[in-house]
């Protein structure tokens, strides 16, 4: 039955006749036929995606009956239906194979997201006064093609833009054949921390514009330069799974694991051996390590093959990377790092990985080519326990994935569509995205949520969440196999929702000039295979300039070391990512794996950073760069490096539903606009700091712990 | 013979990355009390990954350990419950059974292991947020103690499965959310009766230990110790 | 004794019952006021939730069981002090035994509302009464909450039979006096009392055997409540010293309630010849004997934990000693030690003012003894992250003070209907017969004041 088709069954005339009687007419139950056949109490298992990042773990959703009250053919009443109870980990999915981080446990609540848009809406108010009424997908299609019939008939088809998020699927190349088909440029993809530089260095090491995978079940020695993979980076669920196998899998063979990173990350907290660095100078480290294999003959320099030829020195044996030179550039012992060279080599199958903060720096795509080119001479590129490319890999809109302030700021557009993105929150304040926007004569939106970008909008289209539509996903990475999984609803859609890929579509038939869609439906969008990967020509030949040889050159760091004293290190959160999942209940009060904190913002600084500034637990403080000030409590944290401030990003949404709304900071405000020189991927890590404690505790940071240490009296001794 | 469920805790494969926290949550209808209750000691966590910290910058190293409740054999909390909502059942499990509970809150006293959570007011779920409930688990009322349960309503359901197909239960049938949400693998569920099983087997290992083993508890969950570089 | 002496004897006595000033009005509807606002405030408490008192999760216990203990501490003053006085056959004992005795059973009734208060579903209080309910559940006898039930209510009902037997034969003096309805009240409560040899030999008797009886039962007492905590191992409750420990302290608090008791009511009864100066001075030896075992006591628990170092317990002591807690620590220790044995060791100082000043300490370095053995323990258990602290809050703290409210309260309305002095007993005491009763020695006969 089509659920259009509903019937109205029974006025359950005892119940509204109980409640009329409260005054509450419009309450009355409406009981709607069940158009399911579920089995009261019988779970059914329904596959599905988590949408919740780019990892694309496949979900395994337990749907069972429940009373719904929702809406049907404009009448309220209530329907027995199948709805979502929990998601797992989908077992033999070759990423998530059984398993889902926080965040993917936490995705139902974005289907049940008590804030979450119902209906379209349209801009009554002042933009972003939060002033917007309801109207009918009829008319809120017809405002939209209106816009876009306007520019057609302006011959001003350019000036259509598309925000996006990067690699959402084939409903991003459904987007780009629209936009495409219109005459306007390809989507604009925005994300904060993306991994362009990584991308760019693996193009010119290997010939893989995309993202590592690496074989960690086989690993016997792992080196992890800043990549936070156990708990947000690349694919975690994957890589927390081989990174147990590489534990404990083997029996009598356990992997060993260093960390290289300036503040503890969740993943650094793992390794057996912890090396903090100075920021921004991984790389040296890593060629340091591979100079004393060179040197020692451990290695041949051969191994490195073209990942070498692209570092400067290479043939030469790294004559400037002497351990003695590493310790004064990195601040690791010249000692550990002849150690660490020979355990790599010694321990094999080992592996270098680089992620994260080492590579936004001015100088990422050195950190990241010097760590490709380790990993060639470690013999670790293809091999058993080592990095791989997943397979037939096409990225779903070809073309630029870097979020550039420029590509943001020219949005020189006279109509905006917004699809699953919220840079007004993630983009440093720097980049003036929020103004930008405010030129922009026509926004719409498709988000579910009031957020800082959607509400900047002038008409709201919502889409169906992820477990009331077709979605699909073609990861770039977290399995030696190809993967694509493609899942129809769980759930019929609670609301007047509508899947944005239809919506598009629907849009696309209604312009004046009709654009001709491959596609009739989201269903077919989603089950569209990619168009065959094109033979991979080498970016040799593609673009020469790649190959030119790097050097390492010192980090820039926005604002004087004199004035602001400290690097200054956001960090994408276990619970909220980039921020996107900051409001979802259970995730916000989820302890946070590091501190224990809930329903908060911190900032970390090192336990005698804080004594010398007489700065204690709890306190506030000011946390100034030379683009602003931000206020948060202290966590005092013995794994940050006495010159580092670190700040989880997710907190600080000015408007995002009632769970995260006003709650803490955000410390992307205060990030310096510096890029990789090469990439033009923003530099996060870039930014100095000064701080200064502002007055005492104000009862925001809520931690669920009581004491950091497990036996505090006896560190107090020592 | 009955089984006698029990857990291993692999802390050299735990990342501690709290999806066991969340996952228990999700399976288990436990509520969110909010930051302003959560800042007054009150969030609910039936399983919790505690974290440590050792030694100063530089050398300074993390630990990271789940609790949740050990099913003690020698529970502290049961004989204390003057109404019997804290007990003993068949198969080892420590029930809670939040009917007989008046919330005394002396069963959380007792317990060494500090897993069992007092509901201080009535759990809300703003709507639509009460349809993720989970039907097999009772939501549970103003005053009374709630706590992992083993994940009771998962064995039942397998336990009741195995007996309409007229099968044995395999190794490895029950799953409990949080073991079934670790991707590292760290967490292993099953009968301790039998020894063949996979947490049979890694109780034994020269690598396990209990969690404060001297109070006498004689929990279920055992701890495999984390290793260091060899 | 003297017609005279013994007609005064009654006017004095039986004054507060048959003369009722304006104050007395004034002072119970200020002390109904404030019980009034305790109860409306449990009630708060029950309609919202246990969330708005200040307990969390790892301190789930606090103020109302530290009122717990504190009351069925306060308890001890009366039955046990005045059965220990009866049988030793202490001659000064008679103006003091009832006002003690009512002090038990009130401090008993307030003390045995706590762990219904402290219920999260007190509406269900009754499952801890021993019944076999209509699934044939009985409560679990095993739990020492169920213990508690049993010992309470024990030594409640042997109190109110120790207070009430020896009450005959004043409610019969009364009825004999009051005309009325009041006649009629004290003619049904006399229980038909005659004065008869032979009700007098069955009284005594009766007073013998509950003299002897209501002493392991008071004993019990406090020994099953020190159980709550010493059975749960918990860090510094799982001691096995804290059976006589919580015995000491009850005594100790409850010789502290009787002597401020005492002397409200030497002054607002106007008893200053009853109720003499050396009362107050035999029960400040007293107090200073307890003064020391408590202190003995505490001395002997923080010493073998120090010295053992055990690393939870050592963690709840240095909490207690130095942490956050050591303000209320040391504060208990001044009250509970320093001030008692300073004024009860120098003569000169133990005045009735002297008695009354060390009392008051002793109340309230009582109550935070009881306060500092739950709640640091509680914040402090085995595991370090599972750590808390604990803050009271509005609702706590109305309850808390409402109750001394409550037994002010019933002090005054029992005074204001029985004879606060045991009218026969002082006779008696005046009076070389009947031969059970020791006579009082010259310096208690009535009348005379003594430095
Ligand atoms: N507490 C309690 N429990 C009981 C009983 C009791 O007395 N008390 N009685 C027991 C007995 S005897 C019985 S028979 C069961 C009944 O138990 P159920 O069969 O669960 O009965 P209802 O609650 O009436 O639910 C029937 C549902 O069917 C839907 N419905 C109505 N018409 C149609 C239709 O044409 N097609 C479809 N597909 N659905 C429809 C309605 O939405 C309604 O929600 O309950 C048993 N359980
Ligand atoms: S890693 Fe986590 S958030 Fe990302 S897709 Fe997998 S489950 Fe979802
Ligand atoms: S899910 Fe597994 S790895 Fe993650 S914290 Fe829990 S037990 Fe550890
Ligand atoms: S861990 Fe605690 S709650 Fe669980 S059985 Fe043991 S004592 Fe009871
Ligand atoms: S709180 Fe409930 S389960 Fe715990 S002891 Fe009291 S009645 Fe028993
Ligand atoms: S076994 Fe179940 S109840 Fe216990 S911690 Fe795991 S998920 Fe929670």
């Amino acid at each position: 039955m089509d659920r259009r088709d509903f019937i109205k069954l029974t006025a359950v005339t005892g119940t509204s006749a109980t409640l009329a009687s409260c005054g509450n007419s419009e309450h009355q139950l409406i009981r709607f036929v069940p158009d399911e056949d579920l089995v009261p109490g019988v779970a059914e298992w329904k596959p599905g995606v988590c949408p919740l990042c780019a990892a694309g773990c496949g979900l395994s959703v337990r749907v069972m009956e429940a009373d719904v009250e929702t809406v049907r053919n404009g009448q309220a009443g209530v329907v027995k239906m199948g709805v979502a109870k929990k998601l797992e980990g989908q077992a033999g999915h070759p990423i998530s194979q059984g398993g889902l981080c926080a965040r993917g446990q936490a995705a139902i609540q974005v289907t049940y997201h008590p804030d979450r848009l119902a209906h379209p809406l349209k801009r009554s108010g002042a933009r972003g006064a939060g002033e917007l009424k309801e109207v009918t997908w009829d008319e809120a299609i017809a405002e939209l093609v209106g816009h876009l019939d306007a520019l057609a008939a302006a011959q001003d088809q350019k000036s259509l833009a598309f925000l996006t998020r990067p690699r959402r699927g084939r409903r991003l190349a459904l987007a780009a054949e629209f936009l495409n088909r219109f005459g306007a440029p390809a989507p604009v993809p925005f994300e904060l921390f993306g991994e362009e530089v990584l991308r760019r260095a693996n193009a010119i090491s290997f010939g893989h514009e995309q993202l590592p995978t690496f074989d960690l079940a086989r690993s016997r020695f792992v080196i992890a330069f800043g990549a936070d993979f156990l708990g947000t980076w690349n694919s975690p669920v994957a890589q927390n799974a081989a990174y147990g196998a590489m534990r404990q899998g083997r029996p009598g063979q356990r992997g060993a694991f260093v960390q290289v990173e300036s503040r503890m990350s969740l993943t650094g907290a793992n390794a057996d051996q912890w090396v903090p660095v100075k920021p921004g100078t991984d790389g040296v480290l890593a060629l340091g390590l591979a100079h004393v294999m060179l040197s020692n003959k451990l290695r041949p320099a051969d191994a490195a093959g073209r990942a070498g030829a692209a570092i400067d020195g290479w043939s030469g044996g790294l004559a400037d990377y002497t351990p003695a030179r590493v310790e004064q550039v990195t601040g690791v012992s010249a000692k550990r790092v002849d150690r660490l060279a020979r355990e790599l080599v010694e321990l094999g199958p080992a592996v270098a990985m680089i992620g994260g903060a080492p590579l936004a720096h001015t100088n990422g795509l050195f950190h990241a080519l010097a760590v490709n080119a380790l990993n060639g001479l470690l013999g670790a590129v293809g091999q058993p326990g080592g990095v791989f490319f997943t397979p037939g890999f096409q990225p779903s809109v070809p073309g630029p994935q870097v979020p550039s302030p420029q590509a943001l700021q020219n949005l020189s557009a006279k109509v905006l569509l917004v699809d699953d993105v919220n840079p007004v929150f993630g983009a440093p304040k720097a980049w003036k995205v929020r103004e930008a926007l405010a030129k922009i004569p026509f926004i719409a939106s498709f988000s579910s949520f009031l957020d800082e970008t959607s509400s900047l909008a002038d008409l709201i289209l919502p889409d169906h969440s992820f477990l009331e539509s077709w979605v699909d996903s073609t990861p770039e990475s977290g399995a030696l196999e190809a993967v694509t999984t493609v899942a129809g609803p769980v759930m019929k859609p609670l609301y007047q929702t509508r899947a944005t890929a239809d919506v598009l579509i629907e849009v696309a038939g209604k312009l004046k000039s009709p654009i001709a869609l491959p596609w009739k439906t989201a269903e077919e969008v989603a089950k569209s295979q990619p168009p065959a990967p094109s033979p991979q020509s080498p970016p040799a030949a593609r673009s020469p300039e790649r190959l030119a040889l790097r050097k390492y050159s010192e980090p820039v760091f926005d604002g004087d070391a004199a004035q602001y004293p400290f690097h200054f290190l956001p960090y994408m959160s276990q619970q909220f990512g980039d921020g996107s999942t900051a409001h979802l209940p259970w995730l916000q009060e989820m302890p946070d794996p590091l501190t224990s904190a809930m329903w908060s913002s911190w900032v970390e600084i090192n336990p005698q950073t804080a004594e010398r500034l007489e700065i204690a637990q709890g306190d506030l403080v000011d946390i100034t760069s030379p683009h602003g000030v931000v206020r948060a409590p202290a966590m005092i944290f013995p794994g940050v490096a006495p010159d580092v401030i670190a700040m989880p990003v997710g907190q600080g949404h000015e408007t995002f539903t009632r769970y995260a709304s006003n709650r803490g900071v955000n410390p992307i405000g205060i990030l310096a606009p510096a890029t990789d020189a090469e990439t033009g991927a923003l530099a996060w890590a870039a930014t100095r700091v000064k701080i200064a404690r502002a007055g005492g505790g104000n009862g925001s940071l809520i931690m669920f712990a009581g004491e950091m240490r497990e036996h505090p009296h006896e560190h107090e001794t020592r | 013979m009955p089984h006698k469920w029990g857990m291993a805790v692999d802390l050299d494969r735990c990342t501690g990355c709290g999806a066991c926290v969340t996952a228990c949550h999700a399976e288990n209808n436990i509520p969110t009390v909010g930051p302003a209750q959560a800042a007054r000691g009150r969030a609910m966590h039936w399983l919790r990954v505690e974290r440590y910290w050792e030694g100063d910058f530089p050398d300074v190293r993390l630990t990271f350990r789940p609790v949740m409740c050990q099913h003690c054999d020698a529970a502290p909390c049961e004989p204390v419950c003057p109404t019997y909502a804290s007990h003993h059942t068949d198969e080892g499990l420590n029930a809670q059974v939040y009917n007989r509970c008046i919330g005394t809150r002396y069963c959380a006293n007792a317990c060494p292991y500090s897993v069992r959570f007092f509901d201080f007011f009535n759990p809300q779920w703003p709507k639509p947020l009460h349809l993720q409930l989970n039907p097999d688990v009772s939501v549970r009322e103003v005053g009374v103690m709630e706590k992992c349960t083993f994940c009771v309503q998962r064995i039942r359901a397998v336990e009741i499965d195995a007996k309409a197909e007229k099968r044995e239960l395999k190794d490895g049938d029950v799953k409990p959310a949080c073991v079934q949400g670790c991707s590292a693998r760290a967490l292993v569920f099953g009968d301790l009766n039998d020894p063949e099983s996979e947490v049979s087997r890694l109780s034994r290992s020269p690598r396990g230990s209990k969690l404060l083993e001297d109070v006498g508890t004689l929990p279920k969950v055992t701890y495999l110790e984390r290793q260091t570089q060899v | 004794m003297s017609e005279a002496s013994a007609r005064k004897l009654g006017d004095d006595l039986l004054r507060p019952l048959l003369r009722t000033s304006w104050r007395f009005y004034a002072l119970v509807a200020f002390l109904g006021s404030i019980v009034l606002t305790g109860l409306c405030t449990w009630a708060y408490q029950v309609y919202n939730g246990f969330g708005i008192t200040g307990i969390n999760n790892p301190i789930f216990w606090a103020f109302y069981i530290t009122n717990f203990v504190f009351w069925i501490g306060i308890s001890h003053a009366g039955t046990l002090i005045s059965a220990i006085l009866r049988l030793v056959n202490a001659g000064w004992r008679r103006p003091v035994t009832r006002c003690a005795e009512v002090i038990t059973v009130f401090a008993l009734m307030i003390g045995a509302l706590f762990p219904i208060i402290h219920l999260g579903r007190p509406w269900l209080f009754f499952w801890l009464i021993p019944y076999p309910s209509n699934r044939q559940i009985w409560p679990n006898f095993r739990s020492p909450l169920v213990w508690d039930f049993f010992a309470i209510n024990t030594y409640l009902t042997g109190s109110v039979l120790f207070l009430v037997l020896p009450m005959i034969p004043d409610f019969a003096l009364v009825r004999d006096k009051a005309t009325g309805v009041r006649q009629k009240v004290y003619a049904a409560l006399a229980l038909g009392w005659q004065g008869t040899p032979k009700q007098w030999h069955r009284l005594e008797s009766a007073m013998s055997i509950m003299a002897i009886a209501i002493i392991p039962v008071a004993v019990s007492v406090h020994t099953i409540v020190s159980f709550d905590f010493s059975m749960a191992p918990v860090p510094m409750w799982h001691s096995t010293m804290f059976g006589p420990y919580f015995v000491a302290g009850a005594i100790f608090s409850g010789i502290a309630g009787l002597i401020v008791a005492m002397a409200a009511l030497r002054k607002f009864l106007h008893l200053e010849e009853y109720l003499h100066p050396v009362h107050f001075q035999n029960l400040g030896k007293l107090l200073l004997l307890m003064s020391l075992l408590w202190s003995y006591f505490v001395f002997a628990e923080r010493l073998t934990i120090w010295y053992g170092n055990e690393s939870s317990e050592v963690a709840v002591l240095n909490v207690t000693q130095k942490g956050s807690f050591a303000p209320l620590y040391w504060t208990m220790v001044v009250c509970n030690f320093v001030v008692p044995f300073f004024i009860m060791s120098i003569k000169r100082l133990r005045t009735i003012a002297g008695c009354v000043i060390a009392s008051f300490c002793v109340l309230i370095g009582m109550w935070l003894e009881r306060f500092l053995i739950v709640v640091p323990s509680l914040g402090h258990k085995y595991l370090p992250y599972a750590w808390g602290t604990y803050r009271p809050r509005p609702v706590e703290i109305i309850i808390t003070m409402s109750t001394f409210a409550a037994m002010t309260l019933l002090y005054t309305l029992f005074s204001k209907f029985v004879p606060i002095i045991s009218i026969w007993e002082m006779k008696a005491g005046e009076h070389p017969s009947p031969a059970l009763f020791p006579a009082a020695t010259r310096e208690h006969a009535l009348g005379e004041t003594h430095a």
